[in-house]
């Protein structure tokens, strides 16, 4: 299998000669002025908002589900979507949205209420949604979705006489007392197999417990804690944990698009499986489009949604969105006129884009994901912060991107891409192997006493391993170096980063929303996502700290001061930030290249004439409005 | 005969149990997780997803819970895709890679038994030669190479058949070659070195002298006895073609099950891994029958007992 890409591209060197417009293929519209193809590469894990953890559900969610706020198109910044308008208190913790008037593609009204159903069903443990942390920020959010238990009645009770209490029945991991509610909310510290008979026990010892002269009242939460509540049907009230200055990024967030809640309801009446709603025959939906055929890993089609409350700007009737992983077909079916475009889950080999970079329909731009080397901080030599920087110091990652990556990745060693939600990022210098020298000096290594071989893990992959053999050349010839490098299966390879058994191993971090704290928050202590045992209590304060500062540029301050600490202890070695390269035909109008390679059909059009006219002059409704600066640019 | 066909199916059940409990193990120890990925997942809601898929129980009860399943027809459900069972997944892409087989079958059967008859009636000529050159390129040739080649031909060059896909018999041509041309060479090569072994065999000089046509000599007394090592051949190509068409079902991106067969087992999808796994042995099993049930058909020397 490892020769086809040489072949491939032998191949395509043939075909790229044809045609001498300077287009990859054809550059006529094949299927007419109101239907567009595009690819989404696999068959989608779910198209349940909810439930979907991967590009391909959450891309088809964002067309078919409009949530209170939208992405800019181009920013990504919010802008109102199903809420008009919204009013955040001084405190950062209230939020108050105004809904528009809109309904269901079935005709059913939109309330608040679907709203608070979806972002209850979300935090359920039982829905079982994979990324049911993004609502954490919820007042009581994370509380419901550990199973914490709550426990009423508690009067004057401190929370060490509770405490005193609990302990013998039950070890703790979590207890917060919430005077409001007069409750106190209990997670059981254990494994997977003894936290559920921990907490049963519990639960039964304490259900109807006479205490202090007092009866205390357990039971597991409802959800009727949560920290959202629809005050009228075109009222929604949301109450935070703590401020969250990137809250209106949330709730664009495809697992925060509301579910039908009727027809969900409806289902479960009917005794019928309720995973079935996302099904063609069951589905409704509140965005620019509903699905009206999935054709299991051939094809979704997707219909305009008359009842959009937007429905006047969407200009194309139907979608057909291909399922099509192998890129090399993709390319192929782009260059025959079948697809306007090859998507935003197809990935391009390096040996393509020479030879693709040429053509006018490639785009490319930066994307909100960066590439880099967990490191294990517990482990030697690693756990020498000047190793680690050495290590980074010696990698020349100019030459490698531009030699070895060749896609026009952004060589850094930050770990928060230069100008993410303006932020000026740190420009740490990423090249000098004399300081890295001296710095491997005084760690106490030297001609005597060499550093000790380290080992470099990834997942197997082409392009993972043609920089590890890079990264292993460069560490071998500046510092001397021996590294091994091993490649793993990927569920092989999560396992060991799990049970962090590795000194150095491969990983990307895509960011969820433009701010810098979608990056940093990676490193706090208690981020389950943090592989590097690294914890700084210095960062996590400073972290907490910005997103209670209500001043932005301030925060923004923070975050830096917050980096420079990860600049100084590199708990991971970043190596690039990644580029995105697609082709995209040149009538097909209205498709933003953003830093989430997010793509919005609402905005796309078929413009039949497009090599007589310029598409500035011709876009009677084009994208929003700029809020602020545009990053990205428009084809 | 049916008697023979009925213990035959008996005899694989067991055969069958064997694999299936060999393979459900073996799966299972494979590191990591079907619910493992990038970003972790909170720790109730992996209790809540094991406990749906039964993943929480010890492994015995699982393999036992699957086995009772499995009486029922019912293959369980798929991780990856939450919304579905392995049968509906199997059911959807079964017809798909049913006709992709029919094609490759239809084209490798009729190009490899032309050819084997003309490179065996013509022995040592030119003919047989360059027939048999051109099989072995079939059979080096793999189908990563021959597919594309078959792409920038006829779908980018002569845009006479769409490059991938699916949708009608025009989709079914390229696949349908690409996967058929390895098994159409390896099968001329069968016809050809079977008719030479019965060339010279009592029959077929009584048939000679019998002065029969050497047309009727050929095709009905020569390829019959000639046809009988491809036919032990056919038996496990066919079940390859219906289940192993990975490359070429990748290549065309046509909506069969051959992917699964590797993507099942890098998703850790337990059960649909399992499902292929006894799709495959069923399929492979019962292709073995119906060769020893075609042995009779072609060799009247062969009795069932």
């Amino acid at each position: 299998m490892r020769l086809t890409p040489l072949l491939l591209a032998g191949l395509s060197v043939v075909s790229c000669t044809r045609g001498g417009n300077g287009y990859y293929g054809a550059t006529q519209p094949k299927h007419g002025a109101d239907e567009a193809w595009s690819n989404l590469a696999s068959e989608p894990e779910t198209i349940d908002p909810g439930k979907a953890a991967e590009q391909v559900g959450g891309t088809l969610a964002i067309n078919l589900f409009a949530g209170l706020t939208q992405a800019h198109p181009l920013t990504l910044d919010p802008i109102p979507d199903i809420a008009e308008r919204w009013d955040i208190s001084d405190d950062g913790l209230h939020y108050t949205f105004h809904l528009r008037e809109s309904s269901w593609s079935d005709g059913v009204p939109l309330t608040a209420a679907d709203f608070e159903y979806t972002w209850r069903r979300v935090l359920d443990p039982k829905t079982g949604s994979r990324y049911a942390s993004f609502l954490y920020g919820l007042k009581h959010g994370e509380l419901f979705n550990r199973k914490a238990l709550v426990i009423r009645g508690l009067g004057s009770a401190s929370e060490a006489e509770l405490r005193a209490l609990i302990e013998p029945l039950a070890p703790l991991d979590v207890l917060r007392l919430d005077p409001a509610l007069d409750a106190a909310f209990v997670i059981v510290k254990g494994d997977d197999e003894t936290r559920p008979k921990l907490r049963q026990k519990l639960l039964s010892e304490l259900r109807e417990r006479a205490w202090q002269g007092r009866v205390l009242r357990a039971a597991e939460m409802d959800g009727s804690e949560l920290g959202v509540r629809a005050r009228d049907d075109r009222t929604l009230v949301v109450e935070l944990e703590a401020p969250l200055p990137y809250f209106l990024h949330i709730t664009k967030y495809y697992t925060a698009l509301p579910v039908p809640r009727h027809v969900l309801q409806r289902l479960e009446r009917e005794g019928k499986n309720t995973e079935l709603w996302t099904r063609p025959e069951n589905i409704v939906s509140n965005g620019a489009y509903v699905l009206a055929e999935a054709r299991f890993r051939q094809f979704m089609r997707l219909e305009k949604n008359p009842r959009y409350w937007d429905a006047e700007h969407v200009r194309l009737q139907r979608l057909r969105l291909l399922l099509i992983e192998n890129y090399n077909t993709v390319l192929n079916m782009y260059e025959a006129g079948e697809l306007d475009t090859i998507g935003p889950s197809t990935n391009l080999p390096s040996e393509f884009l020479d030879l693709l970079r040429t053509q006018k329909d490639f785009v490319s731009g930066p994307y909100m994901n960066v590439y880099f080397y967990w490191v294990n901080t517990k482990v030697p030599p690693v756990n020498d912060p000047r190793v680690r920087t050495a290590l980074s110091l010696a990698i020349d990652r100019k030459s490698l991107v531009t030699h070895v990556m060749r896609a026009g990745q952004i060589p850094t060693a930050d770990i928060v891409p230069d100008g993410l939600g303006g932020y000026k990022g740190l420009n740490s210098p990423s090249f000098d192997p004399e300081r890295a020298r001296a710095l491997l000096r005084e760690a106490g290594y030297g001609p005597d006493h060499p550093v000790p071989p380290v080992t470099l893990r990834y997942n197997t992959s082409e392009s993972h391993k043609q920089v590890a053999e890079a990264v292993q050349a460069m560490w071998r010839k500046h510092l001397g170096i021996q590294a091994e490098i091993e490649n793993q299966e990927w569920k092989v390879y999560l396992k060991t980063l799990e049970t962090k058994d590795f000194q150095l191993g491969r990983y990307g971090w895509i960011g969820d929303y433009p701010d810098p704290f979608t990056f940093l928050e990676l490193f706090t202590t208690h981020n389950g996502n943090n592989k590097s045992n690294w914890s700084n209590s210095e960062y996590d304060e400073l972290l907490r700290l910005a997103n209670l500062q209500r001043d932005p540029a301030r925060r923004l301050s923070q975050l830096r001061e917050a980096e420079q600490i990860f600049a100084r202890e590199l708990p991971v070695i970043p190596i690039y930030v990644y580029t995105r390269s697609e082709l995209v035909k040149p009538y097909l109008r209205g498709h933003a290249v953003n830093y989430e390679c997010r793509y919005l059909y609402k905005y796309w059009w078929i413009d039949e004439r497009w090599y007589s006219s310029q598409p500035a002059d011709t876009l009677p409704h084009g994208f929003p409005p700029l809020p602020a600066a545009s990053t990205g640019g428009a084809n | 005969m049916l008697g023979f066909v009925i213990r035959r199916i008996l005899g694989l059940i067991p055969t069958l149990l064997v694999i299936v409990v060999a393979s459900f193990l073996v799966v299972r120890l494979a590191p990591g997780s079907p619910f493992s990925s990038e970003r972790g997942i909170p720790p109730e809601v992996l209790v809540e997803l094991n406990a749906k898929y039964g993943f929480d129980l010890p492994l015995h009860e699982q393999l036992l819970r699957y086995l009772g399943g499995l009486l029922h027809g019912d293959l369980g459900l798929s991780t990856k895709y939450p919304q579905r069972s392995v049968n509906e997944i199997i059911g959807l892409g079964f017809p798909a890679t049913l006709q992709l087989t029919a094609v490759a079958l239809s084209w490798a059967l009729a190009i490899g038994i032309i050819a084997g008859v003309m490179g065996a009636v013509r022995q040592n000529t030119a003919w047989d030669h360059g027939l048999m050159t051109f099989a072995m390129l079939g059979i080096s040739v793999p189908s990563f190479v021959l597919g594309p080649l078959l792409v920038l031909i006829f779908a980018l060059t002569v845009y006479a058949l769409p490059p991938g896909g699916w949708g009608g018999l025009r989709h079914l041509v390229l696949p349908g070659i690409t996967l058929g041309s390895y098994y159409a060479a390896y099968i001329a090569r069968l016809t050809r070195a079977g008719m030479l072994e019965v060339v010279h065999a009592d029959y077929i000089r009584m048939a000679r002298a019998k002065g029969l046509s050497e047309t009727m000599i050929v095709w009905r007394h020569m390829l019959r006895g000639g046809l009988t090592p491809v036919v032990t051949f056919l038996g496990p190509a066919v079940a390859n073609m219906l289940v192993l068409s990975v490359v070429v079902e990748k290549i065309f991106a046509t909506p069969g099950i051959g992917p699964y067969f590797v993507d099942a087992a890098f998703n850790r999808d337990y059960f649909l891994v399992m499902g292929i796994v006894v799709l495959y042995s069923v399929v492979l099993l019962l292709m073995n029958l119906v060769v020893d049930v075609m042995y009779g058909l072609l060799d009247p020397r062969i009795r069932y007992e």
